[in-house]
Parts: C-alpha cells; structure tokens; sequence
C-alpha cells in the first residue's frame, strides 16, 4: 500500500476516516499496473446516449454504447426520472461523462488510454436484478474484451 | 450495484457516490462519495479544474491494495442540494398566463443561439419532431385529453401516445432551459426552475396537462404524468 503522505490529500484523508470494515463477499480486482499504462473507460448510469439511438423508457435496464469519439453534441440524456437538474448536463457534458477531461488525462500521459466504446445504463432503478445479473456482466465482459485495464463510473 | 457486477466480473471499478449511506450498505469496490446533488457528478459544469480533482480524486482509489474503500471529496460544488420541483416553485405563485406557442416562438432566437455557440449540442430532439415544428405540437398538447386521446399526426412509429407525451415535455423542457441559460446566464439551477414552473406558459401548459393525465385511469398516462410535471 502507498505510504499515505504519496496520497492526494483527498485519498490519505480518506484512509484516515474510513471506517475499516471489510466483507468477504465484496468484490475487489487489483489493479496491477500504473494509471500511465491503463486503458479506461467510462461506464455512467446517468441515461445518456448517442443522438438517434433509442431512449432509456422506465424501468429500463438496457444499456447504450457510446463511442468514445463521439462528439460532445451527440450526446445526449434521458433518464426517466425529473429528480435531477438536466441543465448542467445541457451546459457540459462533462459534469455527467467526463469525456473530455479524461482526454485532457490521456494527452497529458496521466492515463495510458481510453476505451473505444464508452457505456450508459440508467439508474435509479428499484429491482436492478437484470443489470445485476445481466447487461452489466455483459459491458464487463465487452470491456474486457477490448483490452480495458479498469472502469470509471458516475451516476446520473 | 453496477459497480460490484463488473468487478465480480473480473474488472476494477472506481465510482462516484452521491449518497454516502447508500455507498456503506452497498459497498461498493472503490467509491467516492461527492457531495454534489444528482446530475452534478463531477460537480461543476464548465469547470474543468474543479471537475479534475474530482477525477483525479477517485482515480486515487486505484491505488488500494485491497477494498472496500470509501473515500470521501472534501469539497462542495456549486449547485444546491435539492432541486426545485413544479410542486414547490408554483405553491405560491398565480399561474402566467399567455399562449405557449406564442411564447415559444418568442424563446425561439435564444435557443437558436445557445445551439450556434455549442456547436450544435442540444437535449431537444427525444421527440422525433424538429424543433421548428413545435408549433404544432404545443397545440396538440394543450388539447389533449386521456379520455378521449388523439394521435399525433407526426408522431414517430412504434411511440405509444403517453410516452410520446413524455418526450415531447421533455423536448420542450429543454428548449426553454436552453434558451433561458443563453438569455440570463446568471442564472442557474433552482432560478433557472423557478422561471419556468412560475413564470412562463409553457409551464403552465405543462402543470395542466400532468394534472389531466394524472387524472386518467389509464397507468401509462399516469406514468406519463410523474415525467412531465411533479
């Protein structure tokens, strides 16, 4: 484990209070090589797609590809639930898919690569059983496949 | 969660939590808990150093040698924690009266520019109708009545009526909030909410026609209802 003074500020503050509890069903993958060498991808449950595709209908635990080149434009949300603020997502992409941040990373050397495809479910489901057992295996798999290193996931 | 599904599967994860209660009943492999509302995961739009700690933050996680962890982002975003709902902004306000689709053809110069100086980025477009016809389509819903339910001539195949409802409010939804953000770009979050639920027309028809649908027996309308208006 990294000595905690290597840790942002954030990540030694977070050692220092979290609670130590650890469960053997948790699932936990290491991730064996450095941020520099790894291709990630971008998995949100925020109800986004490409502009055209089919949008998320209620209680949908479907997924969505979207490549990763997409333009910003072409993204676009519609998660079923009106218990959000859409406009930050009309303002930025970003606030919800990161895509261009994660770029900036890529350029920057700090992460190796992104992933060609990135994924979108949509959260807030009350039974997620299938994306549980089913369409998130599945991504997993898909990523897995393409060569991805490990997985940054956001909310809607 | 997703999160546990794909690492089950064999790949590391690390999440953004916006509840951290929820985060510690589910547990998560790797979870930053982030207290922003929700659609504000990376915490403030058009802020790409804020939006960067943020990631670089949760990035970090990566580093355990062994999970769960929960960590937590020191700092608050911008946005308020609650969103204003049509419920809430209209409690005390007198309906605004005036024709929606006058209105909106009033809006229609702003939302053109929002578009231009986003290279075309917009959420209109759930629909299937282009915006320039949207004329046509306030009218419809301002008529319409579950109890006797007329089609949409432009409505595309294979959308029943109460989901086309739904995306349609949506549509319209966001081409006022897009017009309004590049009209008054002051306001933001719970303002930009307040205008439309208290005082534009759109609104107004929007509050109407949930309340119309909410009334049907038919649960499709009723579900229509709860994504239009709260």
């Amino acid at each position: 484990m990294p000595r905690l003074e290597d840790l942002t500020e954030v990540a030694r503050q977070g050692h220092l209070n979290f609670p130590a509890f650890e469960h053997d069903d948790a699932p936990f993958v290491a991730l064996n090589k450095p941020l520099s060498e790894v291709k990630l991808a971008l998995v949100t449950t925020a109800g986004l797609h490409v502009a055209g595709d089919m949008p998320f209908t209620n209680g949908d635990q479907t997924y969505r590809v979207i490549p990763s080149d997409t333009p910003a434009r072409d993204i676009v949300q519609s998660h079923t639930s009106i218990g959000f603020d859409r406009t930050a997502f009309m303002r930025d992409v970003n606030i919800s898919l990161p895509i261009d941040r994660l770029r900036e990373l890529v350029e920057h050397g700090t992460v190796g690569s992104m992933s060609q495809n990135f994924y979108s479910f949509m959260g807030a489901n009350r039974s997620p059983k299938v994306i549980e057992e089913e369409t998130g295996p599945e991504v997993a798999r898909l990523l897995m496949t393409a060569g991805v290193d490990a997985v940054f996931l956001t909310p809607s | 969660m997703l999160a546990r599904a794909i690492e089950e599967t064999g790949l590391p994860t690390t999440t953004i939590v916006l509840i951290k209660e929820h985060a510690e009943r589910v547990k998560p492999p790797r979870a930053l808990f982030a207290p922003f509302p929700f659609g504000f995961a990376l915490g403030n739009p058009d802020d790409p150093p804020f939006q960067h700690n943020v990631l670089a933050a949760a990035l970090d996680l990566f580093q355990q040698a062994s999970g769960p962890v929960l960590a937590v982002f020191p700092e608050d975003g911008e946005a308020p924690a609650q969103i204003l709902q049509a419920s809430g902004a209209r409690k005390d306000v007198s309906n605004a009266s005036g024709d929606p689709a006058d209105e909106l053809t009033g809006v229609r110069g702003y939302y053109e520019r929002w578009n231009e100086n986003h290279d075309g980025r917009t959420l209109v477009g759930l629909s299937g109708i282009p915006q320039r016809r949207f004329r046509g389509l306030v009218r419809y819903m301002q008529e319409f009545d579950p109890a006797a339910p007329t089609d949409y001539a432009n409505k595309p195949g294979g959308v029943t009526i109460p989901r086309f409802l739904r995306l349609a409010s949506d549509d319209l939804k966001s081409f006022y909030m897009e017009a309004r953000m590049c009209q008054r770009p002051d306001q933001q979050n719970n303002d930009l909410q307040r205008w439309f639920w208290t005082e534009t027309a759109m609104g107004t028809m929007l509050s109407d026609l949930a309340g119309r649908l909410a009334a049907s027996e038919e649960q499709p309308y009723q579900q229509a209802a709860t994504g239009i208006a709260r």
